[in-house]
């Protein structure tokens, strides 16, 4: 009885299998694998489009027509095969960060950047070369997306290699003086200054500051007016030296006085030597000039809760988290806000968020 | 005569009286402005078994200045660890304490100035315009040396690196920032103003003001009573250096070594709750005195929660907490289990109150 069952079921996976690949399909694969191979990427294309118009649900074809494709540079349709094969192979990192360079390619930023990130957590920077291309067209996405500072820590991830090209300094530049702009879209008689900013910018982040600094005073010299860059210098200096880094904040303030970034950074300076007081005045200022940046939302918060304004420091870092949902810091001073003010469930539901952020990111080294 | 005999007396009395308090009010003015090492023995005038006892803890004596009578490393003149191609020395001579390292080919000594820690020793050094924390540290469980703690992962490739780790930006001063007292000056760190251990200045910011003001009989200065803050504030306020749930989550120290960090600990647990005084670092401990080593004589403490009663409700209205079903004594043996840290040779009360179960991973 029982082997009359498996021969049943036997048949049944078989017959399945056979359904699986209808007539013809499997000629059109290994033509189509062999003219990739003799790297004749019309044809291939062409035998990997009759394939999966055969069987849809094939991923493999899905995958190399959206990588061919990506090659002869048709991104919106590379873009669509890639969508299918992720349909189809939902956790696969590689397709979504290619299907995030088509989308760079095509000017959908935000998707872009969305599917890159997402790519990247599912492990497609496996080798080198890719990873350096990732993280390169992740930090122009976050300039373009107004993530100033986001990008110039991704940027820091190429600090300490040889000096690249005037197209990449020129996106640490625009990083740095907080420009929304990709290098290609910036007017040539800006490129200068741009390019001075951001050679600058990597020499620091490369651990070089004595030359970096005689590069900052140079631009000074040169754009006198340049908005954002002594509050670049100060951001670099304030994690070793935040006397320095404040008093670049400071002269940032006396060219332009609206600066919300520079507000919320002397804000945050004043923070993290616990005068609370000093803080507030910059952080209501930096989110009276721009209620949409994060930090100010985060200090203001921030100074708000430590003055004795629980309630009002709560409002604020909720905006700051609708703003950035994973901002660690403001999760940390919301655990702050809700545990003072009794409400232990809230407290202990933000602390499992900043376990969960902080989770595979050990420290190398515990300090006593 | 006699009659004049009292009269002086009358007199004199109060005037010799007057004076012998002036003599000590100038006395303890002199020491107020002085030292904060002087300065707690000044606050005894007027808190003084706090100001007594508070010294004699491991936080007062959280710093040991070198050359002086280190007992731990007298009583081990030669103490000497090999890790891979390097070998260490700590050797003692008199009051004088020299820690080496060899690769064989090149030593790297330096005279012991900052023994921090009051059992287990770390050494911190100034060398060539940089600081290093030693590699190695001194245990007294095993009366020897083995590696720092944290450093475990470190992989020195050169006799400098062997030496120590260098401390970077600000954590030389974060280091005597917490095992002394007034190390720091404008932010940096500044050796001339610093005195060892946690001083009553170091808690109790303004207590110098205090001490002065008070002897004009002005007391608006005292310091605020550290006992009222929120159980949250008093959580971070001690997490400054025993490391406060923020300061965790931003290093990323996950894993057993954050068993050291108790108010990290302590907040992780699901009773937790900032608002609630019965479950902050003071409800249990008096930094003033050492820590009670006895499990049962926190009993008190879990039960004032988790009493045979339904539980009171707690401080911001949630329900009542369970009582134990096994026990109503040494809660603590259970519920904070005592852990050995890796290479630690010391053994810490896990904060992180909970129901312990056999093979449970470590809740990091």
């Amino acid at each position: 009885m029982w082997l009359v069952v498996f021969l049943l079921l036997l048949l049944l996976v078989l017959s399945a299998g056979a359904q699986a690949n209808p007539a013809g399909f499997d000629d059109l694969v290994l033509q189509a694998d062999a003219a990739r191979e003799q790297n004749d990427v019309a044809r291939a294309i062409e035998l990997y489009r009759q394939a999966v118009a055969l069987k849809p649900e094939w991923p493999d074809g899905w995958w190399f027509l959206g990588l061919l494709q990506y090659g002869t540079d048709s991104y919106t349709e590379a873009r669509d095969a890639l969508t299918r094969y992720i349909a189809l192979t939902p956790n696969a990192g590689p397709a979504f960060a290619l299907r995030g360079l088509c989308e760079f390619e095509t000017g959908d930023f935000a998707a872009s950047l969305n599917d890159i990130e997402r790519g990247l957590s599912l492990g497609a920077a496996n080798q080198p070369r890719n990873e350096k291309i990732l993280r390169y067209h992740e930090a122009l996405l976050l300039t373009r997306n107004g993530n100033f500072e986001i990008a110039l820590q991704k940027f820091a991830f190429f600090a300490g290699g040889k000096v690249p090209n005037p197209e990449f300094l020129i996106a640490i530049g625009l990083a740095g003086l907080r420009t929304p702009l990709l290098p290609k879209e910036l007017r040539a008689d800006k490129q200068d200054l741009y390019m001075a900013v951001g050679s600058a910018a990597f020499r620091f982040l490369s651990g070089d500051e004595k030359t970096a600094g005689q590069e900052f005073q140079d631009v000074f010299q040169r754009y006198p007016t340049a908005a954002n860059a002594h509050y670049l210098y100060g951001y670099l200096l304030f994690p070793r030296d935040a006397d320095a880094g404040i008093a670049e904040f400071k002269r940032e303030l006396e060219k332009s006085p609206a600066s919300a970034p520079t507000h919320a950074m002397l804000a945050w300076g004043e923070l993290i030597q616990n005068n609370a007081a000093e803080a507030l005045p910059y952080a209501e200022k930096a989110v009276a000039e721009d209620p949409a940046l994060p930090s100010g939302q985060l200090v203001l918060g921030r100074a708000l809760l430590e003055t004795g304004d629980v309630k009002g420091g709560i409002e604020h870092l909720e905006k700051e988290l609708q703003l950035e949902p994973n901002n660690l810091e403001a999760h940390l001073a919301l655990v702050k806000a809700y545990s003072k003010s009794g409400r232990k469930e809230d407290a202990r539901r933000e602390r499992l968020l900043c376990l969960e952020i902080t989770r595979g990111e050990d420290a190398p080294v515990a300090r006593p | 005569m006699r009659g004049l005999k009292s009269r002086l007396s009358g007199v004199l009395i109060p005037i010799l009286i007057a004076i012998t308090i002036l003599l000590a009010m100038t006395c303890v003015a002199a020491q107020a402005q002085t030292s904060p090492e002087s300065a707690s023995s000044a606050c005894a005038g007027c808190h003084r078994a706090k100001a007594t006892s508070q010294p004699q803890t491991p936080m007062g004596r959280a710093l040991l200045l070198l050359p002086g009578p280190d007992a731990a490393l007298k009583a081990n003149p030669k103490l000497t660890f090999h890790k891979g191609d390097y070998t260490y020395s700590v050797e003692t001579r008199g009051d004088n304490s020299t820690y080496s390292v060899t690769d064989g080919k090149g030593t790297i000594s330096s005279p012991i100035h900052w023994s921090f820690g009051n059992g287990a020793q770390t050494w911190v050094f100034e060398r060539e315009g940089k600081w290093y924390e030693g590699l190695v540290s001194y245990y007294p469980n095993i009366q020897g040396l083995d590696i720092t703690i944290g450093d475990a992962a470190l992989t020195p490739h050169t006799l400098e690196e062997a030496f120590g780790r260098e401390l970077l930006h600000s954590e030389p001063k974060d280091c005597f920032g917490c095992h002394a007292t007034n190390a720091a000056q404008n932010g940096k760190l500044n050796l001339d103003s610093m005195q060892p251990g946690v001083r009553c200045e170091h808690c109790h910011v303004g207590s110098n003001t205090h001490l002065l003001d008070s002897l004009q009989g002005q007391f608006d200065s005292a310091p605020p009573k550290l006992g009222k803050m929120t159980t949250e504030d008093i959580s971070s306020f001690c997490g400054q250096c025993h490391r406060s749930w923020e300061a965790v989550m931003r290093g990323h120290t996950r894993g057993i070594i954050n068993v050291r960090f108790q108010p990290y600990r302590l907040a992780n647990s699901k009773c937790f709750d900032g608002a609630d005084p019965r479950i902050s670092c003071l409800a249990c401990h008096d930094p003033h005195q050492d820590v009670v080593r006895e499990d049962s004589s926190y009993d008190g403490k879990c039960l004032a929660c988790h009493g045979s009663s339904p539980g009171p409700a707690s401080a911001s209205g949630a329900a009542g907490a369970k009582s134990c079903p096994v026990s109503k004594k040494d809660c603590v043996s259970c519920h904070m289990p005592k852990m050995t840290l890796p290479g630690g040779h010391m053994r810490f009360t896990d904060h992180e109150i909970r129901v312990v179960k056999a093979g449970d991973p470590y809740p990091d």
